[in-house]
């Protein structure tokens, strides 16, 4: 796996005040998790291979060494099962932190992910919350063909009671995990294979970044380019080729997709127009259909086109390299959307 | 659902298409294939086929007429649907297209890129325009909701404004365009003739390059210096200037007119009615040239109508006047009317009293209204050669530079001759290069047997 | 298929010679025994009567069960069960008051309304809930464990010192999460109990049509290294005694464990089950093994009770059915302000930054239905 640089095109300095030093995104989770688990022992990880094999993508490097067995804990190849029980354990005050090696894995632990967590607080009336991390990989990983390669926040966004955050950045991993293992809810973190290695500023001092707040990575006039996770490194690049075109695009990540930072979605909106959604799951009934939908309602009268939207294409996942480049929302299909969105096609 | 069979796109770069004629008529049934009509596109004559099986509930478009692309031309009945309420439901719709299309007169409506992006390359993207993916079936007036709104903040009604998106879209920039457009015409009615190029023309002209001259280089703000206000006259000229050469496509012929004969008789005619107090200038005689030239070339004297080309039955010569700095700078063109039945003598006594008058106390609407033709000279200047733009309507503009002395070849032999260059910028919509050539030749001859003008 | 048993039908009155407990205490579970045959016999009218929506398991007929189980637990020990539910509620103490207004779906319900008859939630008496999906609650059972083994052990530096139930029904022996759930316990050595309330059917299905091995149903359990017990569900005394002895097993080695709760299921599956599955005969022959006719027998033989007593009894728990039924009827329909509340603790994501989640800590999201007594649950 080639090593993704630190993207030079996010010129957004993270707000928080202090030193920063250049660390991988699976370090930045980490460092959370450890953070978290230092000062909660309420906090324990459990999950495949997590914990005498360091992690499968190595992010729980370290961990067991640091925590012992009884909090690193490893499981069996039982994603219902242990999902089940770590629902369970949160039942009871823990606050579980569950690496699913990929969220594809996920898909045989929905009953517990989605009938059980999300809900207990509802059907108990208040009485039993579920206090929650559901973490690991998400969106193709890179020729895994199509078991492997779900962007699952296309299904589970549509269950309530869920909070789904897809950061995009080392910094924003750390800020956004340590939020999500203090949440009080379930969150389900979807972190990608292909951002692992990518290098970032994070800084030295402790900081949490909430839910709910969205970055503008580029300020723009002329049209609002939405995503999350890493279709937001594919928006950024397409924006530098459409500003040598004189198309000037706001590049907002919305870092959370349950909660959705609509009101800053809906002021650039308003102020250019034109929006495109990038999402890297399926188009039908997806996250990227739901902003859609809510741009259209929230902006109806300041818009001078439908809002465009570029997914994943509707078929499951190709393995072939370059079918699986085609296939992903890439560079290209977004420069259409956003020539086409602003009348420049 | 009947089917709304729409004028269909025959060719890459067709815009608008025209209905040669019918092969069917109202109640006549079709089947899926068959060629209903023959179509005009800009390349060649299109056979039209049907894709389904029913019968043609109406004609909503008659043979000879041109219509943009994506248009409902006719609506197919399915089997099993009633002929009549499909046709009254249809004649209803199409009440509604002909509202629109009586102001989308330009053909060149629907950017060529927008209807390109095919069904096939914009499943996944989005990149089409969602009304060609499944037809357009509704003919109602297209307007982006921020285009409505914005149109109904600034009070312009909407209808009346071109929209230059997708199936004649009206969107924020045709709103945009209009409000600059109307501002302008109120703010500073002292400029062009021809002020009166509606919004209509305007935002189908840009729609033809699809320019979009709405960003600039940022100023370097760290350079000092000051900033002079805009005057209503700089604010219209910057509008129609950039607006005449971005959406008309200029290009310029040159040629040289041996002045030998021309500054001759002039001296002549002036040494006689030097009494009378008149001065023939070299401009006048152009004026007059070009204004029976008009005769010959028609075409010179016309203009761009979207759909057509207007030739005009009067010949009026603008003539740029440059104002003194203490009226403000800037430029008028006033006008000579019936140019083609005025005397040398006449021509040069209204020149003047134009300038005077520009200069002095500023022309009047009538005074700089409808100019069929403009003369820009800045020979006195001693400006060996320039080109103009355009003033709209016009279709053209003579551009003219100094009589010069210089070394010359007359018959073989190297001698001293006096010449003049000149240089049209014509819109090619309306003048091919061939029509200039033969335009200035013809004004050559004018010029290089200065008697012909005289009589 | 050929070994396979028909349910197990203990003979009436096994271990009445002995009592294990105080006369008090054996009073005690007829007693609500009675309540959960008499809850269960109103909700079936109730429902008749369209004053309960949906769906409706009764749990007549299992009473010793959840009687029996709960009351060799303590307090502590959290439990979690199916949907077939209403009868643990009871046995764990929830009011009856609380338990019809939630069928009733009224705001004073357990869960306000919001869980229904499948999905009884009482904090107080730790009942992790009623679970509407079969077999997905032995899951949440292991993590019950995992987590009071966690407490116990990581968070307080101690010995594991609680038990967990989590309670099946024959049916979810064929789910795959109940494997994962058993492997994991055997892995993690947790103390949770697998109780299959073998009741001979899931749903219209008899066992042995649906489940290999079915006459003898610890065989799931001992391809996980789990302790095994074979009970009689139709004695209460048989199930408190031996599930005593179990869940101080699984206390002490911190291990866990799987019943084969033989029982019988009086009525149908739900509300609309015609039971044409099975002869009104072989239900005959069940029903004469009464759980409470059984407990009756033995305290009286034992000189505890008499006809006035059982009367007294009898008397009681109707009055209190009926006024909780009244109580149910006469409770607020659930605002519907409600609907949008408790979905998340706190929607967007507020950390308070404690490490006891908020709805553990604070009185604004445990049990909220009203107080009517000194005994019930949290204001």
């Amino acid at each position: 796996m080639s090593a993704v640089m630190s993207n030079p095109l996010f010129r957004e300095p993270l707000s928080i005040a202090g030193a920063t030093r250049e660390i991988e995104f699976r370090d930045a989770v980490r460092e959370a998790m450890c953070e978290e688990m230092r000062r909660d022992k309420r906090v324990y990880l459990l999950g495949e291979e997590v914990a005498q094999y360091d992690g499968a993508y190595k992010v729980s490097k370290g961990m067991l060494a640091e925590f012992g067995a009884g909090r690193v804990v490893d499981t069996p190849i039982s994603e219902s099962g242990f999902s089940g029980m770590a629902i369970g354990s949160a039942m009871l005050g823990l606050r579980p932190i569950v690496e699913f090696m990929s969220w594809s894995f996920a898909l045989v632990a929905a009953d517990p992910i989605l009938n059980n967590a999300p809900k207990m607080l509802y059907m108990s009336g208040g009485q039993f919350g579920c206090p929650i991390v559901f973490r690991g990989n998400d969106g193709a990983g890179g020729q895994l063909g199509s078991t492997h390669s779900w962007s699952v926040e296309g299904l589970f966004s549509n269950v309530p009671g869920v909070k789904i955050v897809i950061p995009s950045t080392p910094a924003d991993a750390k800020g956004l995990m340590k939020t999500a293992i203090r949440d009080d809810d379930p969150v389900f973190f979807m972190e990608s294979e292909r951002l692992l290695s990518m290098k970032g500023h994070v800084p030295e001092a402790e900081y949490l970044i909430p839910f709910g707040h969205a970055a503008i990575r580029r300020a723009g006039k002329d049209c609002t380019l939405c995503s999350w996770g890493r279709p937001v490194h594919f928006c950024m690049e397409a924006a530098e080729i459409l500003a040598k075109e004189g198309i000037d695009c706001e590049v907002i990540d919305l870092r959370t997709i349950r909660p959705l930072d609509l009101p800053t979605v809906i002021a650039s909106v308003r102020k250019t127009s034109a929006a495109v959604v990038v999402d890297q799951s399926w188009s039908f009934a997806s996250p990227g259909s739901e902003l859609a939908a809510q741009i259209h309602r929230h902006c109806f009268d300041d818009l001078d086109n439908f809002v465009h939207r570029v997914h994943s294409d509707d078929v499951p996942t190709p393995y072939a390299v370059a079918l699986e480049q085609e296939y992903l929302p890439n560079v290209r299909k977004i420069c259409e959307a956003v020539r086409s969105a602003t009348y420049r096609a | 659902m009947p089917i709304e069979l729409t004028m269909p796109r025959l060719s890459d770069t067709m815009e608008a298409g025209t209905v040669v004629r019918w092969n069917v008529k109202e109640g006549d049934a079709v089947k899926s294939g068959a060629v209903v009509a023959d179509i005009e596109t800009d390349k060649a004559t299109m056979e039209m086929p049907c894709f389904d099986d029913g019968r043609i509930a109406v004609i909503l478009v008659e043979s000879g007429k041109q219509v943009k692309v994506g248009t409902p031309i006719a609506v197919v009945a399915l089997e099993g649907e009633d002929l009549a309420s499909v046709k009254a439901n249809a004649r209803h719709a199409g009440a509604a297209v002909a509202g629109v299309s009586g102001a989308v007169a330009a053909p060149a409506v629907v950017p060529v890129a927008a209807v390109q992006s095919t069904v096939v390359a914009s499943v996944q993207t989005e990149t089409s325009h969602g009304m060609e993916e499944f037809g357009a079936t509704t003919a109602r007036m297209r307007v982006s909701p921020v285009a409505r709104r914005m149109a109904e903040d600034a009070g312009i009604d909407v209808s009346k404004v071109v929209g230059t998106g997708p199936a004649g879209r009206v969107i924020k920039r045709d709103v945009e365009l209009a409000l600059a457009q109307a501002q302008s015409n109120r703010a500073s009615s002292t400029v062009a003739p021809g002020a009166s190029a509606t919004i209509v023309t305007g935002s189908a002209m840009r729609v033809s390059t699809n320019a979009a001259p709405t960003s600039f280089a940022p100023l370097a703000l760290t350079l000092r210096g000051r900033d002079v206000a805009l005057s209503n006259m700089r604010q219209t000229i910057a509008r129609r200037l950039v607006e005449s050469k971005t959406t008309i496509p200029h290009y310029q012929v040159t040629m040289k007119f041996s002045m030998d004969a021309l500054l001759a008789m002039r001296k002549s005619f002036n040494e006689k009615l030097a009494a009378s107090g008149i001065k023939l200038s070299v401009n006048d005689f152009l004026v007059r040239a070009c204004a029976l030239a008009m005769a010959e070339h028609p075409y010179f004297n016309a203009s761009f109508a979207g759909d057509s080309i207007r030739i005009h039955e009067q010949v009026n010569i603008g003539v740029a006047i440059s104002l003194p700095q203490e009226r403000g700078g800037g430029l008028v063109v006033g006008v000579i009317t019936d140019a083609d039945h005025k005397s040398l003598r006449q021509l040069s006594s209204d020149a003047r009293t134009l300038a005077e008058k520009a200069r002095t106390k500023g022309l009047s609407m009538q005074e700089m209204s409808d100019a069929t033709f403009t003369i820009s000279n800045l020979g006195m200047f001693g400006v060996e050669h320039f080109t103009a733009i355009i003033n709209p309507p016009n279709s053209a503009i003579l551009a003219c530079g100094a009589a010069i002395e210089q070394p010359v070849v007359r018959k073989g032999v190297l001698c001293v001759g006096t010449e003049m260059q000149v240089t049209l910028s014509l819109d090619h919509r309306v003048i091919d290069g061939a029509m200039a050539a033969e335009y200035l030749r013809t004004l050559k001859e004018f010029i290089e047997e200065p008697e012909t003008l005289v009589v | 298929m050929s070994q396979v048993a028909p349910p197990a039908v203990p003979t009436a009155g096994a271990g009445a010679l002995s009592l294990p407990v105080s006369p008090t205490t054996a009073l005690q579970w007829l007693r609500d025994m009675h309540l959960i045959r008499e809850f269960e016999v109103r909700c079936m009218q109730s429902y008749q009567e369209k004053k309960i929506g949906g769906f409706c398991h009764v749990y007549i007929g299992q009473e010793a069960v959840a009687v029996g189980c709960v009351a060799a637990m303590r307090p502590e020990d959290p439990i979690v069960t199916a949907y077939r539910d209403h009868g643990h509620a009871l046995a764990r103490g929830m009011t009856s008051r609380a338990c019809m207004a939630e069928m009733y779906g009224r705001v004073d319900g357990c869960a306000k309304g919001k869980g229904g008859s499948m999905h009884m939630f009482d904090r107080p008496n730790n009942l992790f809930g009623g679970h509407g999906i079969v077999g997905a609650q032995t899951p949440l059972g292991v993590g019950l464990a995992f987590a009071t083994k966690y407490e116990d052990e990581v968070i307080n530096g101690g010995k594991s010192r609680r038990v967990s139930l989590s309670f099946l029904g024959d049916g979810a022996v064929n789910q795959g999460s109940f494997y994962e759930a058993m492997n994991l316990s055997g892995l993690l050595d947790l103390p949770v109990i697998f109780i299959i309330e073998n009741n001979g059917y899931s749903m219209g299905t008899a066992i042995q049509r649906g489940t290999t091995m079915s006459h003898d149903l610890c065989i799931k359990g001992r391809a996980h290294g789990l302790r095994e017990a074979t009970i009689d569900g139709m004695d209460v005394l048989s199930v408190y005694r031996d599930m005593k002895a179990l869940v101080e097993w699984c206390r002490e080695n911190s291990r866990p464990a799987i019943v084969d709760m033989k029982c019988y299921r009086f009525k149908g599956h739900s509300m609309s089950d015609p039971r044409k599955y099975r002869t009104r005969e072989e239900e005959a022959h069940h029903e004469s093994n009464d759980p409470i006719i059984t407990l009756e027998h033995t305290l009286t033989h034992a000189g505890v009770l008499d006809e006035a007593k059982l009367a007294a009894m009898l008397k009681l728990v109707r009055e209190e059915v009926r006024e909780a039924i009244a109580f149910a009827n006469a409770s607020e329909v659930t605002p519907e302000t409600e609907l949008y509340k408790d979905v998340f603790v706190e929607p967007w994501g507020k950390y308070t930054g404690s490490s006891l989640p908020e709805f553990m800590g604070g009185a604004t999201n445990a049990c909220t239905f009203r107080a009517t007594d000194g005994k019930e649950g949290l204001v």
